[in-house]
C-alpha cells in the first residue's frame, strides 16, 4: 500500500460512502418520499437499471430519493460506481472499507448495505468478523490516543511517493 | 499536547520493554524510541496486554490481508477523526 494512488482511491470510497449514508440514514421516507419506481423513465431509469446490476438486484433507497434530479442523480452515481469499481483496489476491499466506515459512523443503513454487498462478493464469515475487529479495536485506539491528545510520531514509517498526479510529467531525479 | 507525561522507555519495567522490541517487529519499524501508542498501551499490562492481542489477531492475514487490514484502520481512523 505504498503508492498514494491507493490511498486517493480508498478516500474517495470513504467520502462517497459517507455521502450516500447520510441520505440513507437521514433522509426516510417519512421525512422526504422517495420517487416511485413506476414513475421513473428515461435517463434516471436507465441509471437505476446500472444500480440494480451494480448491488446484485436492489437499488438502495437513496437512490430513488435523487431520482427526483435525474441529471444530479447521474453524476452522483457516476461519482460512486466510479469509485467502487475494481480499480487500484478491488470492488471487495472497497466494500470492506465502506462497511468499517459505515459502522465507525453508526451508520444502520451503510452498514447493511455494504455488510450485504461483503457477502455477495464472497467474504464469509472470517472475513466480515476480521473487519469488525479491525473496526473495532481500531476504533478503540483512536479514542485512546485524543483523550489522550498523544501526537502522532508514526508519519515516518510510510514512504514517500513522488510519482506526479495522473497523466502530470514525470520529474528528472 | 498529550494530557500525560509519556514516560521515557527507560521508566517502563524489563517486561515492557521486551513489548517494545516486539511492537518494533510488528511495525518493521526501527523506531527512536517506542511509539507513544505502544507506552500508553504498556502503562497497565492487564489492559494493553489483551487489547494488544485482540488487535494482533484482527490484524493478522487472513480472508483480508494485512495491508488491506491497514487500510481498514486507517479509514475507522480518519472516520474518527484521529490524527494520531
Amino acid at each position: 500500500m505504498k503508492e498514494d494512488a491507493l490511498w486517493y482511491e480508498a478516500a474517495a470510497v470513504v467520502g462517497i460512502t459517507n455521502a450516500l449514508n447520510v441520505v440513507g440514514d437521514g433522509l426516510p421516507g417519512d421525512v422526504l418520499a422517495p420517487v416511485a419506481e413506476s414513475s421513473i423513465g428515461g435517463e434516471a431509469r436507465a441509471v437505476l437499471d446500472e444500480i440494480r446490476v451494480f448491488y446484485g438486484g436492489e437499488v438502495p433507497a437513496p437512490f430513488l430519493t435523487l431520482a427526483a434530479d435525474p441529471p444530479y442523480l447521474a453524476d452522483f452515481w457516476g461519482a460512486l460506481r466510479h469509485a467502487f469499481d475494481d480499480q487500484r483496489l478491488t470492488r471487495r476491499l472497497k466494500e470492506a472499507l465502506a462497511f468499517a466506515v459505515s459502522l465507525t459512523s453508526r451508520s444502520r443503513f451503510g452498514t447493511a448495505l455494504h455488510l450485504g454487498q461483503m457477502k455477495r462478493l464472497g467474504v464469509g464469515e472470517r472475513g466480515l468478523m476480521e473487519v469488525l475487529g479491525v473496526t473495532q479495536m481500531f476504533s478503540s485506539y483512536t479514542k485512546i490516543a485524543d483523550t489522550l491528545q498523544l501526537e502522532s510520531d508514526m508519519g515516518d514509517i510510510a514512504p514517500v511517493d513522488h510519482s506526479p498526479a495522473p497523466g502530470g510529467p514525470v520529474s528528472e531525479p | 499536547m498529550p494530557t500525560v507525561r509519556i514516560r521515557d522507555a527507560s521508566e517502563y519495567p524489563e517486561p515492557a520493554r521486551k513489548l517494545f522490541e516486539l511492537s518494533k517487529a510488528w511495525f518493521g519499524h526501527d523506531f527512536a524510541s517506542p511509539p507513544a501508542m505502544s507506552r500508553v498501551m504498556a502503562w497497565d499490562p492487564a489492559f494493553g496486554g489483551p487489547h494488544g492481542r485482540a488487535m494482533k489477531r484482527a490484524m493478522a492475514p487472513g480472508e483480508f490481508t494485512r495491508a488491506e487490514k491497514e487500510m481498514v484502520a486507517a479509514v475507522v481512523s480518519g472516520v474518527n477523526a484521529c490524527r494520531y
